[in-house]
């Protein structure tokens, strides 16, 4: 017969096993605590708001800022990024990002002019130099016509004086003055010529080169935007490491605190489990000896 | 009491030539109404010209045709050839006329000019293509042979295709040829290259026109000179000169005349000094006076002006002329009035003009000086010398008529006793004297036959040596002559026939009356 020592053994060992039930309990509390805490959706004590656990926030902390820059021109760089999509299995996939160069409407507009300035210049290197060859001849001719208007009228003058205006001779075709003036007016008409055909090439290449001149200068504003991004982004990135070590603190002291508490539940559970255990291992012990 | 005879002596009457413009009272007893078949001659004094020694035996090819042009062709070697033109052949030979016109050649027309050119002589007439002759067998000329050739025929000819390009006047000059006047252009002159007178185009040839030169706006050349190294142009009514003719591409103008041309192509003479030419009012002359820088001209038929000009515009065949300097004369002859005036060269008068006389009915039809100084003239029986007093064995008439004499008193009446002249030459001649009074008005005349009744020594053998052999004949025959009046003219007329005759002076007997 069970007498009161057995009773008392066996609520002695009743009571560990609940002690030992108790911390082992207590073990899985504090793990799920630390799992919400950290991953999972948690009330805060104090306010009663709900948040996310340390990751959410962590996450919310570390999202992409979105950042302009702006030179003093007035042309902005702007990085930003999409809104996230939202996947068929409910899960939500970032945004794309999104970069945008603006220039400025003054830059816009010499870009523009410049651009269209240089499509003109490329067009008319294209075009073939014949008619730009007569047209420089024409002019250069048009400049010394009244030279040679003159010339011919002195020399019909001096050979209208000289009584010879209607010679004609085998060897000079006129008279040797004639001819010689002809010569000159037609060695200057041949070196025009050569002239006009050398400028027009020359003139071709000066535009494809004003052509090639403008494109660059046509992209300068955008160069200069591209340049001011240099010093933006790393400003843009001190600041993006700077919240990044912010919240790696911040992680680190939440984790720290929590690791802490966990610790100290996890102390507490097994002091209770170690009584318990204790209790009923000892309780055990007299009732089989 | 009876009234002393005065004598009036005309020393060398007619000594200047006829003078028919200035008026008749006013006149200087040297001039002469009329002196016809006269020259001046050496001494001064009006005489007979010389007759026309015709040397022409055979002028079969001549037919009843004139020479109406000639020639003297001298080749380097020496070789002499006389052409001429006529009956529309080209013509060979002085003696024996010989055709020499190439075969399948016609020809239709006699006005041809001839020019002697770099061994060679070439004949230009305008509308034919143009012939030339040589006597080489090659050369620059190109031909061939010795017979007169179509010119575009002969080696390297060139420029010779175009009929209209077949000029009248061809000259040459500066070491080329020259023509002008052509069919349907009267302005442009062309020129052969150098030394080639076939080749008129290539090398240095050329041409000028000078339709805008003529002083006047509008003329025609008539003919070409050069003189002075100057081209000359002569136009109907104008004359343009060109200095630096040896380079005819820049040969310039140096002077024109306006108002004064030439009449005709051959009409133009170089004297060496002088170029003479028939303007239409009369005989001009280009005084050398390049250093002065302008072409004066004179006129040199200024005592017979309204003669030459009433000529002149009746003529109606051609021109010829020809200047002697060995006779001292340039003739010019009207052909188809048959009409020469005989131009003494050796100094003019008072008012510029040269001593002319007339020479009318001669049938002289054109003349060529040649080398040796022997003036030939063609007329229609072929080629004859000057030279002579016949014309063809013929007597031809010396004619002098002088002018109004007033004896210095027109106003006196004058009875005229005796005219006795002084007359060289002309032995036994028949010399026809006729005086009249107060322009015609009343005249008489009188023949005397020549005879020497004048002391001569000459034909007299002195000291046993014949040493004058021949001499002069002189007459002094006295004519009785009747009348009265207050001016007095005297004609003198004399059939040449063999024997020179020259009028030395007239010295007039008359008795002085009342006054008229």
């Amino acid at each position: 017969m069970p007498t009161p020592e057995d009773f008392i053994r066996g609520g002695a060992t009743a009571a560990g096993f609940a002690l030992a039930e108790k911390g082992y309990s207590d073990l899985g509390d504090i793990g799920e605590k630390a799992l919400k805490q950290f991953s999972g959706a948690t009330v805060d004590p104090v306010t009663g708001m709900r948040s996310g656990g340390l990751a959410d926030v962590l996450e919310e902390r570390l999202q992409f800022q979105p950042y302009t820059v702006t030179t003093a021109t007035g042309s902005d760089f702007g990085m930003m990024q999409q809104p996230g999509q939202t996947l068929p299995d409910g899960t939500v996939a970032p945004g794309e990002m999104d970069y945008q160069l603006t220039l400025s409407p003054d830059e816009q507009a010499f870009y523009e002019n410049r651009l269209a300035g240089a499509g003109g210049m490329f067009d008319a290197a294209q075009v073939g130099t014949a008619d730009r060859e007569k047209e420089v001849f024409d002019r250069m001719m048009n400049a010394i016509n009244p030279q040679r208007e003159r010339e011919r009228l002195a020399l019909e003058g001096r050979l209208q004086s000289q009584g010879r205006l209607g010679v004609e001779t085998s060897m000079f075709g006129g008279t040797p003055e004639g001819l010689s003036l002809a010569k000159a007016q037609e060695e200057a008409y041949s070196e025009n010529m050569l002239t006009a055909m050398t400028f027009a090439g020359q003139e071709q290449q000066r535009q494809a080169q004003l052509g090639s001149g403008m494109l660059a200068a046509g992209y300068m504003p955008q160069q200069q935007l591209i340049g001011a991004l240099q010093p933006g982004m790393t400003g843009a990135e001190q600041r993006r490491q700077a919240t990044s070590q912010q919240t790696g603190a911040y992680g680190e002291t939440y984790a720290a605190g929590l690791q802490a508490l966990l610790s100290s539940a996890l102390g507490q559970a097994g002091i209770a489990g170690g009584f318990g255990t204790s209790m009923a291992s000892a309780a055990l012990g007299g009732l089989f000896e | 009491m009876a009234q002393e005879l005065t004598s009036i002596n005309l020393v060398a009457p007619a000594f200047k030539g006829i003078n028919t413009e200035d008026s008749p009272l006013a006149q200087d007893p040297s001039f002469a109404e009329v002196a016809d078949n006269a020259v001046i001659d050496q001494r001064g004094r009006i005489a007979a010209r010389k007759g026309l020694s015709v040397i022409t035996t055979n002028k079969t090819v001549l037919g009843s045709g004139k020479i109406r042009a000639i020639k003297e062709f001298k080749n380097n070697a020496g070789t002499t050839k006389v052409f001429s033109v006529g009956n529309n052949k080209i013509i060979s030979g002085t003696t024996t006329l010989v055709d020499e016109t190439p075969g399948s050649y016609t020809i239709n027309a006699d006005n041809w000019k001839m020019v002697n050119f770099n061994d060679n002589i070439y004949f230009f007439q305008r509308g034919f293509a143009p012939l030339i002759y040589n006597t080489v067998a090659t050369g620059s000329s190109g031909g061939t042979g010795s017979t007169v050739k179509v010119l575009s025929t002969v080696n390297s000819a060139s420029g010779l295709d175009d009929s209209t390009k077949f000029g009248n006047e061809i000259l040459a000059a500066y070491g080329r040829l020259w023509t002008a006047d052509f069919t349907d252009d009267k302005s442009t002159i062309y020129w052969t290259t150098l030394l080639s007178g076939h080749r008129w185009t290539g090398g240095t040839s050329g041409s000028i026109d000078i339709s805008q030169v003529w002083p006047d706006g509008y003329d025609e050349i008539v003919a070409l000179a050069a003189h002075n190294n100057h081209l000359i142009i002569f136009g109907r009514r104008s004359i343009v000169v060109y200095s630096g003719a040896d380079n005819p591409a820049s040969m310039a103008l140096a002077d024109t005349v306006a108002g004064v041309g030439c009449v005709d192509r051959d009409t133009v003479q170089a004297t060496g000094t002088d170029v003479l030419f028939l303007s239409q009012t009369g005989l001009k002359s280009f005084g050398r006076t390049i250093q002065e820088k302008s072409m004066p001209i004179s006129s040199l038929s200024g005592t017979i002006t309204k003669d030459i000009i009433a000529t002149l515009t009746t003529e109606t065949e051609s021109f010829r002329s020809v200047y002697h300097p060995e006779e001292n004369f340039y003739l010019l002859t009207f052909v188809g009035r048959d009409v020469t005036f005989c131009f003494d060269v050796r100094g003019t008068l008072d008012n510029g003009s040269y001593r002319a006389t007339r020479w009318p009915g001669t049938g002289f039809t054109s003349y060529v000086r040649q080398d040796n100084g022997t003036l030939l003239i063609g007329s229609v029986n072929g080629i004859g010398k000057y030279s002579g007093f016949q014309d063809n064995s013929g007597s031809y008439r010396f004619q002098y008529t002088s002018p109004e004499l007033s004896f210095g008193d027109p106003a006196k009446l004058k009875f005229l006793k005796k005219i006795r002249p002084t007359i060289f030459g002309g032995e036994n001649s028949n010399i026809f004297f006729r005086w009249a009074y107060d322009f015609n008005s009343s005249s008489a005349s009188a023949t005397i036959t020549l005879t020497s009744n004048a002391t001569s020594e000459y034909n007299v053998a002195k000291f046993n040596v014949g040493q004058f052999t021949s001499g002069q004949f002189l007459s002094r025959n006295n004519v009785n002559t009747t009348g009265s009046g207050g001016t007095l003219s005297i004609n003198m007329e004399s059939d040449i026939n063999g024997k020179e005759m020259s009028l030395q002076e007239i010295n007039v007997l008359a008795l002085l009356g009342r006054t008229i």
